[in-house]
């Protein structure tokens, strides 16, 4: 809808139109998601809020592709994902969509280098471990890349989980509670991070129920029994002029 | 133009399939090396299967070989006649039947398709030369033909000829062990020694056959059976004889003529049994084949139960791998692994578990195989290639198979269930 009155070059990364989901728990019908309708642009930074039971779990599973939904629409960079195959679906989060979990979910035997290229070789990418070694650059841990999780700190795992988001350069960062295992000091420091990769242009999704970390994002939308409270903050389409100004003026607006 | 398109397809994703497969091996390598015990547990079935493969085929290739080398030196068309002890309804011995030299003469007269026959007395004696003494050597009483028909010749001095058996000479012709023995060389040619205490001229000495199920073919002493006769009376009525076919072909025949010789000589009634036995060769092969049937039934049970319980293992230590590692599935999965990448990680992995029991079964069938051929009366073994093919076939297979329903499984989950697992 916003996408329409704006008629913006490019098509938002996220379009949810009157999405509703539905589960069946027993007898009972559960309604997670209630005509949820929103449009989330190229290099905005997100954050989901809301309870238990809100529905902001259910979201960020439609949106990462891991579920699908009952009825409406959902656009991911124009393309409608809402009635794709299990298939499909998995491409669609190997090349689009790069998850960071609240427990990092990396795999103990291996490296951390492995672990970045870990979804390169889903998607059979070339020069992995070129692609693989730049998103530890990104996230400053490059010196430990041959280093198993069992040797990091639990800061440096998540650095390494965002950096397995990023190798496959995808158009959405999904992160759920990223730092509901951390300490503050270093939550903020993975906030920093996300901070940072916005800054270079990264569209970020961060679905929290703390302030603190909602205080990052530009943009705060709040869940409510399966239907959005409120929807705050700078949600901008990129003018017609392209990304690349966008990307400088929000990097501007992003200073403290 | 098109087809030149497809081959480029192909030819730039076989590596990027080639690299996951490779991938998945070292996955599963690392997995079951982070488990080792229980990897090996699980593989217990598998490696008793490969490794009673490997030791039974290996043992019965290697007799079967030893068996056909014997009876090649044996020379192929010859038979041996004996008297057969004559045994009542409940198999009570009744008495020994009579065989006697002008028996062994009639068939050599009459059969057309028996080349020449030679009387054979078999019975044991003790050798003197010196101050060394032997007992129980094997003493074997026969004529001039023995070397042709039994293609068993001297590669010393000669062997006993016509005039000799006519005559009943006291000479002998020595193996080579009784050489051995005696601790004497070849300079024993022309001496004497003593034969149960009667003396004799060494005339020859036999080439080296080595043994046979235990009996040293070497451990022999030939005389003229005549001379034999002479210091065994009772042995003239219980004769046996080596008969030579005219040709390999011919023996069927050569068989058919002596017993209506024998039958007839005998008086043997139509209804009667023969009272005598043929020992052929294709009986000896017969007798093999047997052991081979049942050897190889006996490891086929042991195999199919172990493998069967191996399989079980690994389908069950599967099941308890994909529950444990329920996250990482929703993980991979979440990070774009399709199901087929599940599947077939969780496939290769069962696989390469049975494929490495596989390997230690061959290891140690080859080490048992070793270890037996060192015995000094066992036959020598070979491993045949075509036994470990089939080894790591049937490992392999059980892995594909056993891990069929858990990798299906795994595939299957779902990533937000999985993700959520605790």
């Amino acid at each position: 809808m916003i996408a329409d009155v704006f008629a913006p070059a490019a098509p938002p990364v996220i379009e949810l139109i009157d999405l509703r989901k539905v589960y069946r728990v027993g007898t009972e019908l559960v309604y997670a998601l209630r005509g949820v309708s929103l449009a989330i642009h190229e290099n905005e930074y997100v954050a989901i809020m809301g309870q238990s039971g809100s529905g902001k779990s259910t979201l960020m599973n439609i949106l990462g592709c891991l579920d699908v939904l009952t009825e409406g629409t959902y656009r991911l960079r124009g393309q409608d994902v809402s009635k794709l195959s299990q298939t499909k679906l998995a491409r669609i989060r190997g090349r689009q969509i790069g998850f960071v979990f609240q427990s990092f979910e990396l795999l103990g035997r291996t490296t951390a280098l492995k672990n970045v290229e870990l979804p390169l070789t889903y998607t059979r990418a070339r020069h992995r471990r070129q692609r693989a070694l730049e998103a530890l650059r990104r996230v400053n841990l490059l010196d430990r890349a041959h280093h198993h999780p069992n040797q990091l700190s639990g800061g440096q795992k998540q650095r390494v989980a965002i950096a397995r988001a990023l190798a496959q350069q995808p158009a959405l960062i999904l992160a759920d509670e990223p730092t509901g295992n951390l300490d503050s000091v270093t939550g903020a420091e993975i906030m920093t991070i996300f901070d940072s990769l916005y800054a270079e242009g990264q569209t970020i999704i961060v679905v929290t129920h703390e302030d603190d970390i909602a205080r990052h994002c530009r943009r705060i939308i709040k869940l409510k029994d399966g239907q959005v409270l409120s929807d705050t903050g700078e949600s901008r389409p990129p003018p017609a002029a392209g990304t690349g100004a966008a990307g400088q003026a929000q990097e501007a607006a992003a200073a403290p | 133009m098109k087809a030149r398109t497809v081959l480029m397809s192909v030819l730039l994703f076989l590596p990027d399939r080639i690299g996951a497969i490779a991938g998945n091996v070292a996955t599963a390598l690392v997995q079951i090396w982070a488990n080792k015990a229980r990897s090996l547990l699980t593989v217990l079935g598998i490696i008793i299967a490969v490794t009673s493969i490997i030791t039974v085929v290996s043992m019965v290739e290697g007799f079967g070989n030893y068996v056909t080398s014997f009876l090649r030196g044996l020379g192929t068309n010859m038979m041996v006649v004996y008297p057969e002890a004559m045994r009542g309804p409940r198999g009570e011995f009744l008495r020994q039947a009579e065989m006697t030299i002008e028996d062994i003469q009639a068939v050599d007269a009459h059969a057309t398709a028996i080349r020449r026959t030679s009387p054979v007395i078999w019975n044991s004696a003790t050798v003197e030369y010196g101050r060394q003494q032997l007992a129980r050597v094997s003493l074997r009483g026969t004529n001039e033909f023995f070397q042709a028909i039994r293609n068993f010749y001297v590669d010393a001095g000669r062997f006993f000829g016509a005039v000799d058996v006519d005559s009943g000479a006291a000479v002998c012709v020595l193996g080579r062990e009784v050489l051995r023995k005696l601790e004497c060389d070849e300079s024993v040619v022309g001496d004497y020694v003593h034969l149960d205490g009667q003396r004799f001229q060494v005339v020859g000495l036999l080439e080296s056959k080595g043994s046979f199920m235990g009996e040293n073919q070497d451990e022999m002493i030939v005389i003229p059976w005549t001379t034999a006769v002479k210091m065994y009376p009772y042995a003239r009525k219980y004769l046996a004889f080596y008969v030579e076919a005219v040709r390999e072909t011919e023996i069927p025949e050569a068989e058919g003529q002596l017993v209506r010789i024998l039958r007839q000589r005998h008086g043997l009634r139509a209804g009667d049994r023969n009272d005598f036995g043929i020992f052929k060769q294709d009986q000896v092969l017969q007798e093999f084949h047997k052991i081979r049937v049942i050897a190889t039934s006996v490891l086929a049970g042991i195999v199919s139960i172990s493998l069967l319980v191996g399989g079980i293992g690994i389908m069950n230590v599967m099941l308890v791998s994909v529950t444990e590692r329920t996250r990482e599935i929703g993980l991979r999965k979440s990070v774009g692994a399709h199901r087929r990448d599940i599947l077939l990680q969780f496939l290769t992995e069962a696989v390469v578990l049975s494929t490495v029991g596989g390997a230690l079964g061959i290891a140690l069938g080859y080490g048992i195989s070793y270890v037996a051929s060192l015995h000094p009366s066992m036959v020598p073994v070979k491993v045949p290639i075509w036994s470990v093919a089939l080894a790591l076939g049937f490992s392999a297979s059980v892995g594909i198979f056993f891990g069929l329903i858990p990798a299906f499984k795994a595939a299957i989950i779902h990533p937000i269930d999985a993700l959520r697992h605790e």
